[in-house]
């Protein structure tokens, strides 16, 4: 099983979402969060005072999935979330162990 | 142990001050007493034939002339005859005048006290636009500052406030479109011509039990509501709440009548064209300074004594933004305010059979217009990018600017004071900001305090003597050699108006900044009026009132 997180930019959820459903993804969790990347945020003018926007909104997707279909939905995840610009956000794969159904106690891949 | 001390002292002081307000009440009860004309408190002795004017100021009764000694004395008294004959001949009319005296005060009434009640409505205005301009950590605690001014300043202003200012206001500056006032003729300080503290109407009772009094009553004090919460402004996101009740009894009781007798109140500023020959005597016509002035100096009097908000100027001395937390509010608030001097201006006349309150109106909306656009187009060149926050401060330096010259200017002049106020409130906060490191959170000092100098002075330049006969009791019959001829500036002649409009304005800032700075220097020296630096960077909504201003947010994301 693998985790699959995706740091996004919040415009592009409905794209993104849509394209997962297309290819019949069932479970995800969304989260809205902060961050900065390489780029550190930008500065902008407030009454005459700059001030520094660092932590720019992100949106971040997990996605728990079979081996089998891990690299599908990470093509699926890169390509919808894509702009071309900088700050498009990361994609990160991790092996799971685990997962547990809690309604039924189901174990591993059954679970997902 | 050390607590309890404070608290011993605390209530020691609380008590000092009732002994205290209770000689100033015993000292007082004389003069309440003062014999003089009757109040009249159901309304139903107020307006007769004596109210009645023609649309140029001419009183339907001629009254008896008394100085035998004047040139046209022969003159007058033929005059009276030929009244008291026709009067006589025809007592209908004259019946027929009591009615229509009593309706162009009853109209004049209901003009004054609807106007007053917008005026009141600007308090939403501001409690929108500076809750707005502030951080989300400081929502509730900015809502409490606006509805606790509105409420003490109210009761200061009730019990020796508005005898201060209007105590005295029968013997020079009677407001006869309410009927007069004349119940309210004694000085504590001063008289004559040389009136420095109105004496009569504490408590609102006795002389001032009066309907055209309690009809200058509303109107007025809702002007001072306005110099009350211009200081929420600079001093916000670190005043405590206790020293903040305290300026708002201060200014309600004490700032902002002392100067408003001045001015107003028949006092000797409004004087000095009879005492010293300067024009008009110095003239504010809906609180330029007064109002906003009074409150903008003192706010920044008050913001020197409390100290920058912690990180508002780096170690380099950079001042550091802190972004408005809610645009939509700082937007409606700054209509409502606009909406709200549609009261403050026009009805200023005190009486809707003054037909200048168009010109005064359109003045009105024009210097806003002119100074939004100033303010906007200014910043839009300077940083590359309009900011709505600066617009906003603009459009209310139109407002406050227009204020003092609004009855007296063209509108052509209007416009262009309105460019001028919006150039000068950007400037201001700018000045602010980078020289003189005052931190001044929704810019009320720029808007209030120099752009209000600036109506006062700008008066003293465009007024073009279309307005404004006899005004302060000067050039009655003519002025200038012109039968008419009002309230006049620098380019249309009068030097002296010029002359004693800057004094006023620069009078106006010493008096509102010194006094202000003077008490609360001591208060601030006795008792730190500020919260401690954890309650600041918290956010003063919790620790001062036990609830944030959106109880929902559990988490605060943004900490700027």
């Amino acid at each position: 099983m693998k985790k699959i997180e995706a740091i996004i930019q919040p415009n592009k959820l409905d794209e993104v979402k849509e394209a997962l459903i297309s290819i019949g993804v069932e479970g995800v969790t969304l989260s809205e969060v902060r961050g900065h990347g390489r780029q550190k945020g930008h500065t902008e003018t407030y009454r005459g005072a700059e001030y520094s926007v660092d932590l720019l909104p992100k949106i971040k997707i997990e996605i728990f999935a079979p081996d089998s279909r891990a690299e599908q939905i990470v093509g699926v995840l890169s390509t919808a979330a894509r702009s071309g610009k900088i700050g498009d956000g990361k994609i990160f794969v991790s092996s799971i162990e685990e997962a547990v159904r809690i309604r039924n106690g189901e174990r591993g891949e059954i679970a997902l | 142990m050390a607590e309890t001390t404070t608290e011993m002292k605390n209530t020691l002081a609380g008590s000092n001050v009732l002994v205290l307000a209770a000689c100033i009440l015993a000292a007082l009860m004389p003069c309440m007493a003062q014999e003089g004309a009757k109040p009249d408190p159901a309304g139903m002795a107020t307006g007769d034939k004596t109210t009645v004017v023609d649309a140029g100021g001419n009183a339907f009764v001629v009254t008896e002339p008394t100085d035998k000694a004047a040139p046209d004395y022969a003159q007058k008294k033929k005059d009276f005859d030929e009244f008291q004959a026709q009067a006589a001949k025809e007592p209908l009319a004259v019946k027929l005048a009591d009615a229509t005296g009593h309706i162009r005060v009853a109209t004049n009434f209901a003009w004054t006290l609807n106007t007053g009640y917008l005026v009141l409505f600007m308090q939403a205005g501001f409690a929108l636009l500076t809750c707005g301009l502030v951080r989300k950590k400081n929502a509730s605690h900015l809502m409490m500052l606006n509805f606790a001014a509105y409420v003490f300043a109210f009761i200061a202003y009730y019990a020796v406030g508005y005898a201060f200012q209007f105590g005295a206001v029968a013997i020079n500056a009677a407001p006869s479109n309410l009927g007069g006032t004349p119940t309210l003729n004694h000085f504590l300080l001063g008289h004559g011509l040389w009136g420095f503290l109105g004496g009569k109407g504490f408590f609102m009772t006795g002389p001032a039990y009066d309907a055209g009094s309690n009809c200058l009553a509303l109107f007025e004090v809702v002007f001072m509501e306005t110099a009350g919460y211009i200081i929420v402004g600079a001093i916000c996101e670190r005043i405590s709440f206790w020293s903040f009740l305290l300026c708002e009894l201060f200014i309600g009781a004490i700032l902002y009548p002392v100067f408003g007798c001045w001015v107003w109140g028949g006092g000797w500023m409004s004087q000095l064209g009879n005492t010293l020959g300067f024009g008009h005597g110095y003239v504010d016509f809906a609180g330029s300074t007064v109002v906003h002035a009074v409150g903008g100096f003192a706010a920044m009097a008050l913001s020197v004594v409390l100290g920058p908000r912690l990180g508002k100027f780096g170690a380099d001395g950079k001042p550091r933004a802190f972004p408005a937390h809610n645009i939509p509010f700082v937007v409606i608030g700054t209509f409502i305010l606009l909406f709200g001097w549609m009261g403050f201006n026009p009805g200023s006349t005190l009486g809707a059979t003054d037909l200048r309150i168009s010109v005064i109106a359109i003045n009105t909306n024009l210097s806003a217009v002119a100074a939004s656009a100033s303010a906007l187009l200014f910043w839009y060149w300077k940083f590359g990018k309009p900011d709505i926050t600066m617009a906003c401060n603009g459009m209310l330096a139109g407002l406050v600017a227009i204020t003092a010259p609004c009855a007296f200017v063209s509108p052509t002049s209007a416009f262009i004071i309105g460019i001028l106020a919006g150039l000068v409130v950007c400037l201001g906060v700018l000045f602010n900001d980078n020289v003189t490191k005052i931190d001044d959170p929704c810019g009320a000092i720029s808007v209030h305090g120099f752009c209000g100098v600036l109506g006062a002075i700008c008066l003293g330049i465009f007024a073009d003597g279309t307005y404004g006969a006899g005004w302060n009791g000067v050039g009655a019959t003519s002025y200038m050699g012109q039968t008419g001829r009002g309230v006049t500036g620098l380019f249309y002649g009068d030097t002296k108006q010029f002359a004693v409009q800057v004094m006023g304005a620069v009078m106006c800032a010493a008096w509102a900044f010194g006094a202000t700075f003077l008490v609360f220097k001591v208060v601030n020296a006795i008792k730190s009026m500020r919260v401690s630096k954890e309650v600041e960077h918290e956010g003063l909504d919790v620790p001062e009132f036990g609830l944030p201003g959106y109880p929902e947010d559990a988490i605060h994301a943004t900490e700027f």
